[in-house]
């Protein structure tokens, strides 16, 4: 009944802090249940445990000289946090930019039907001014057949509309995400852009994630 | 013009407006707010050393207008600022369209709901007209301005 007593300008002012702890409750609620980043891909495009303390998402193109130079220093992250950091691939293709970039990812994606989406991918960094050419094809099939894939298996999966798909879904993920250049990650849900940006302040927030 | 217009549907326009603004605010303001910056980079309407700034605080003040208009505290100045929200948010899409920007997305509810730039313009201008609607209709039976202001006829206003 204290409340029905009040005068003017106290029940204005509780009036205002109602509103402000609104506020504040459905900052926190949506804090809590937002999800930073969607970390679904299948199972051969995603390296440690499912349940790291750490996720980094990864939007890459093959055909990107800066996604090969952000390799190493992902690589090292992963090798230093071995165990606690878990990766996701995701295709971002820059196709205005990259003629081969898409037919890159749908040969490591169909290398990765058969458990060796890993090491295409190396392949495709490795090798990157050799297989972005006009002569794609053939690097292309040189890397499948390097790698021991059931070549017809391979080559039957690359006019898969369904493999197209998924790149296409991940592309639509990370325009979403409004990933404008490549590579990003999304480290649980922080966003770093380039090799440099992650080297510099990705592994420094991936140490404070995992002492959280 | 208030007249026409039934008491209850001024309380469903603001309840509406201001559970959009709620929506819209949090799913921003939890994120961190270089995302949102990103987002407001792209409408290329605001210079860059501004960006961020509006980022941390404009999920903050949807928040703080769209509880307002919910609960009905300072409703008119309620409505009217998220009428000029809606306003501004209107021209920035439309600058975008007329500049021939492709953007994935509104980007309106952050990481939340992606809706394409018309499907954007046709919501927030839906919601422009609803501001109009709290605004004509305030003050409202239902809200924090009506207690606040005295405006509760029980026992204890006898003994006051």
């Amino acid at each position: 009944m204290i409340l029905f007593a009040m005068d003017r300008l106290p029940r204005l002012i509780v009036s205002a802090v109602i509103v402000l702890a609104a506020c504040a409750g459905s900052f926190l609620l949506a804090r809590g249940t937002r999800k930073p980043f969607s970390s679904e891909a299948p199972a051969h495009r995603v390296l440690g445990p499912a349940d790291a303390k750490v996720t980094i998402v990864e939007f890459s193109d093959f055909e990107c000289p800066a996604c090969r130079v952000a390799e190493p220093p992902l690589r090292a992250i992963l090798k230093l946090h071995d165990g606690k950091v878990r990766l996701v691939f995701k295709h971002f293709p820059l196709e205005r930019m990259h003629r081969w970039a898409r037919a890159g990812a749908i040969a490591a994606e169909c290398a990765g039907k058969q458990g060796k989406f890993w090491d295409f991918h190396h392949e495709l960094y490795e090798h990157q001014d050799q297989w972005a050419s006009e002569k794609s094809e053939e690097h292309l099939a040189s890397y499948a057949k390097k790698l021991k894939l059931d070549n017809a298996a391979w080559l039957a999966c690359r006019k898969d509309p369904a493999v197209n798909e998924a790149v296409s879904a991940d592309q639509k993920d990370g325009l979403n995400a409004w990933v404008g250049s490549t590579p990003t990650f999304f480290i649980n849900g922080k966003r770093f852009a380039g090799a440099m940006q992650l080297s510099e302040r990705g592994s420094r927030w991936v140490e404070k994630e995992l002492k959280k | 013009m208030s007249a026409k217009i039934p008491p209850f549907a001024g309380v469903a326009a603001r309840v509406i407006v201001g559970a959009v603004l709620v929506y819209a605010g949090a799913t921003k303001a939890a994120a961190p707010p270089e995302e949102f910056a990103i987002v407001i980079g792209s409408y290329d309407v605001l210079s860059r050393d501004m960006v961020l700034t509006v980022a941390t605080f404009l999920p903050w003040v949807e928040l703080l207008v769209g509880w307002s208009l919910i609960l009905g505290l300072k409703l008119r100045v309620a409505a009217a600022s998220a009428g000029a929200l809606f306003a501004v948010f209107l021209f920035s899409l439309v600058s975008v369209k007329a500049k021939g920007i492709e953007l994935p997305n509104c980007g309106c509810f952050g990481d939340g709901i992606h809706l394409t730039l018309t499907q954007g313009l046709l919501f927030d201008a839906v919601l422009a007209a609803l501001c109009w609607v709290a605004w004509t209709t305030a003050p409202s039976a239902w809200s924090l301005d009506n207690w606040a202001e005295g405006g509760y006829t029980g026992p204890t206003n006898d003994k006051r």
